[in-house]
């Protein structure tokens, strides 16, 4: 244990210099684009020594070296700064604001290709070379290759137009959480924690195509990997070994899934910086208020600051995630040692 | 194992299908007609309509708030001394009874209802409208102008009694009480500084009971309000992230009315719905190419004309906008008084290539010694269509075979600079007018000392004469003249040359009643009814 200790302080003190090179280049990204957040926001009508007014206020008049080292000092004692439009808030308070919906819609994406893509890739696994391998190998590159706003449409027409089973935007119906107070942001959590069953049902309703459009789309890749790792494990000696010595088929395929399972982690861990990539085109696609749009309403504004902390809060998050999948390996495989 | 993978298989594609239906019938009713939908366990039945909008609302606080939708939001939950009378540009009193206007127009003094309250109960006097209108001076947001740049002071002579002291006479000051900016609001807003997430409100039909940013915005009537009770008790608004999916939400009915803005083939579309009503009005946005009068090429007057000539505005109606556009001849909105069709009676309708050919042959150019311009537009701004009308524009124009013209674009932050330096040529701008005055579609591109921001780099001390003057008029029958004349000057010399006018569009489901659109752009939700 003292070396996994040892690993995950590794680990996290190595995120530092992720986060650093990422914040360098946002910054000098940010700075090149044309344009800046007061020009954007005021618009055409403001008077030129207005705009110089509020520039000076946000400190965008000073030279860049001086903002890079206001920023990072910022960062460093956990200031994420103030938004730079609207009301100037405090881009740690704006990211609270989206997240909950984000994580909710990324938990339950991250579920359905998980499910997905284990079912599928399993079962291509075990009939390898037939025609339901090729059948789903098929699946898994059309749902690979299929476009998020696309497919969100298509369902949004499907089961909210035609059959009108589905409501096809948003996170609950409108006016239900009128006097209800959210404890964590995450409406289903939220509603079970308060007794609240309608909010629950309500925001799993919401949640179907959304989650349905994501994990599809993503579980593609497991499909693949499920698969390949499934034919690899169930040709190796002790699968044999098992089936000689008269175990179920179902026991036999435990003991193989298991064994698939690492590399299947590390992909679930590079997956949840792709599926809150893809929630940035599902929020779209679905009105869902969550950090995709939020962030990229913000790029529009030349919001620096916000782009900024949003981005460094994501590569914190990422970080933290991909730390946890490591550390899972331990937990999952007893042969890995840090 | 082969049967055993398929019963898993099929297990599993069972469970999914199950789960997934079994939440869709336990889903309730759509939003019907009737009140609420889904009734919480914890707010009682009420009647409610739910719109749905693209828009957003960016700072509940009229200090800071410069943006159309906030605006609308704000005028549902405050009020001025002074608004438009719904369906007209006409102004009436707000929370003012009477006013009287003293020193040649100098000193407005209005005199307020009595008994005014905000929505939780707190009364509502003179020393709120001058806190309010002060604060906004005094945190000097982006709306700030609309009151600095005219009051040089504003006092409560009592409790009912407000007075104006303004830099000088303004002959559209009663508009200028219509705007936010001049709203009081409850005390709970900070004093100094700008409270964009303050719910408190003000005394309008309306109060906020829930706002959720970017989610939903909840309004129930104000128990308060000292007009007219409105006749749906919640309005919720609803934001959608693209105007595909909040048309869907409307054919589904998870909206009962689809708001700004939809786009133009789902407004054709949806006209041929049975179910549904699509409401159509003038709207005071309009489109326009200001034209560069200090660089070579456009700083000939006859260059500028041939330019004019060779539009053809219906063309790029239905072409570029669906017919959801209308033409437009002047810098002032047709609908409004003074507008006059100066570049119609002065052009001709549609593309007059002949006498743009011949005031270009007049200006030295052929066919062979073509005019080179450049046309700027901006991609995202002004939504999708902004390239297909400069292509359109480009067409028209060398359809006369004596102009070259190259497009190009700038992001709008960039696009702003190079407008301001007067780096532009030709470029595509669009406005949304502050107040609905003749004033504010003419001083801020044509007075000198006003249009810096178009980087046009147009002066006329004649024009600036008649714009001063016009201001300072008291009444609409003196003041036409002079916004006749600065129409007339505007066609002849074309520092800027008019496009497109806007319509307003509302879909709604069929038994929605009283949606009442005018050009101030306002929707009154206190005016909303379900029809029997």
């Amino acid at each position: 244990m003292a070396a996994l200790r040892t690993y995950i302080i590794v680990r996290t003190l190595m995120t530092i210099p992720i986060v650093f090179t990422l914040l360098t280049i946002v910054f000098i990204i940010l700075r090149v684009m044309p344009g800046d957040p007061i020009t954007a926001m005021v618009g055409m009508k403001a008077p030129p020594e207005y705009i110089e007014r509020l520039k000076e206020e946000a400190g965008l008049n000073k030279p860049y070296h001086v903002q890079y080292m206001d920023y990072i000092l910022g960062i460093i004692r956990g200031d994420f700064g103030r938004s730079l439009i609207w009301g100037k808030r405090p881009v740690l308070a704006e990211i609270f604001d989206h997240l909950p919906a984000t994580i909710e819609l990324t938990i339950f994406g991250f579920i359905v290709s998980i499910i997905i893509g284990l079912i599928t890739g399993t079962v291509a696994g075990v009939k390898c070379y037939t025609k339901v391998d090729t059948t789903l190998r098929l699946y898994s590159i059309i749902a690979y290759a299929l476009f998020i706003p696309w497919l969100g449409m298509m369902f949004q027409l499907i089961f909210g137009v035609y059959l009108k089973i589905l409501p096809i935007g948003g996170r609950i119906d409108p006016g239900l959480t009128v006097g209800w107070n959210t404890v964590t942001g995450l409406y289903v959590l939220d509603g079970i924690i308060t007794g609240r069953y309608d909010i629950v049902l309500n925001a799993l309703q919401h949640l179907i195509l959304p989650s349905l459009t994501l994990g599809i789309v993503l579980s593609g890749a497991y499909t693949r990997l499920v698969r390949a790792n499934m034919i690899d494990v169930l040709s190796q000696d002790f699968i044999r070994a098992a089936r000689a010595r008269g175990l179920s088929e179902l026991k036999v395929l435990r003991h193989a899934l298991k064994n698939a399972f690492i590399p299947i982690l590390t992909m679930m861990g590079l997956q949840f910086a792709i599926l809150l990539t893809g929630a940035v085109l599902t929020e779209t696609t679905f009105s869902w208020p969550g950090m995709g749009t939020f962030l990229l309403e913000r790029i529009k504004y030349v919001d620096y600051t916000t782009i900024q902390g949003t981005i460094v809060f994501f590569a914190i998050f990422v970080s933290v995630v991909n730390l946890v999948v490591d550390i899972l390996y331990a937990l999952i495989d007893p042969r890995i040692r840090y | 194992m082969a049967i055993n993978m398929k019963a898993l298989f099929i297990a599993a594609v069972v469970l999914i299908a199950l789960g997934v239906v079994f939440f869709a019938v336990s889903k309730p009713p759509v939003t019907s007609p009737t009140p609420t939908t889904t009734p919480p366990t914890t707010t009682p039945a009420v009647s409610q309509i739910v719109i749905g909008v693209t828009d957003k609302v960016t700072d509940l606080d009229p200090s800071n708030a410069y943006d159309f939708f906030t605006w609308e939001v704000l005028n549902n939950v405050m009020e001025g001394l002074m608004r438009y009378k719904p369906g007209t540009t006409e102004l009436m009193y707000g929370i003012a009874e009477s006013h009287e206007v003293q020193e040649g127009g100098k000193v407005y003094v209005f005199h307020l209802k009595k008994d005014l309250k905000f929505a939780d109960g707190t009364p509502c006097t003179a020393q709120d409208v001058v806190r309010s209108i002060k604060r906004v001076m005094e945190i000097q947001g982006d709306p700030s102008w609309l009151v600095t740049e005219f009051v040089e002071d504003v006092v409560a002579v009592d409790d009912y009694t407000v007075k104006f002291v303004l830099k000088k006479p303004v002959s559209y000051f009663l508009a200028l009480l219509a705007t936010p900016p001049y709203f009081p609001v409850h005390p709970d807003y900070k004093p100094d500084e700008i409270d964009s997430d303050q719910t408190a409100g003000g005394v309008g039909p309306y109060k906020i009971v829930k706002w959720v940013r970017d989610q939903e915005l909840v309004l129930e009537a104000n128990p308060y309000y000292h007009g007219e009770k409105p006749k749906i008790e919640r309005v919720i608004i609803r934001f959608f992230k693209d105007a595909t999916t909040l048309r869907l939400a409307l054919e589904r009915g998870e909206v009962d009315i689809a708001w700004r803005t939809l786009n133009p083939a789902d407004i054709e579309s949806l006209k041929g719905n049975p179910d549904l009503q699509v409401i159509e009005v003038p709207g005071a946005a309009i489109r326009y190419i200001i034209i560069n009068v200090k660089m070579p090429g456009t700083d000939n007057k006859l260059v500028r004309q041939a330019l004019a000539a060779a539009i053809d505005r219906a063309d790029i109606c239905k072409r570029v906008y669906l017919d959801t556009w209308e033409p437009l001849y002047s810098l002032i909105p047709k609908g409004m008084w003074s507008h006059k069709d100066v570049f119609l009676e002065k052009y001709g309708e549609g593309s007059n290539v002949e006498l743009a050919k011949s005031l270009l042959q007049q200006a030295g150019y052929s066919e062979d010694n073509p005019l080179e311009v450049e046309l700027w537009y901006t991609p995202t701004h002004y939504g999708d269509t902004e390239k297909d009308l400069a292509a359109v524009l480009k067409e028209q124009w060398e359809a006369t075979g004596m102009i070259k013209v190259t497009i190009k674009s700038a992001e709008w932050t960039q696009y702003l600079e190079f407008t301001r330096k007067g780096a532009l040529q030709l470029s595509l701008y669009g406005w949304y007018p502050d107040y609905i005055d003749p004033d504010d579609y003419t001083t801020p591109f044509l007075h000198s000392a006003a249009n810096a921001w178009t980087g046009s780099g147009y002066a006329n001390p004649e024009v600036d004469s008649l714009l001063d003057e016009a201001a300072v008029k008291e009444t609409i029958e003196e003041r036409t003249p002079y916004y006749e004349q600065v129409q007339e000057i505007l066609a002849e010399e074309v520092p800027i040359t008019p496009l497109i006018q806007g319509k307003l569009f509302v879909a709604a489901k069929k038994n929605v009643g009283g949606i009442v659109l005018d050009p101030t752009m306002l929707f009154r939700y206190w005016l909303l009814y379900w029809k029997e």
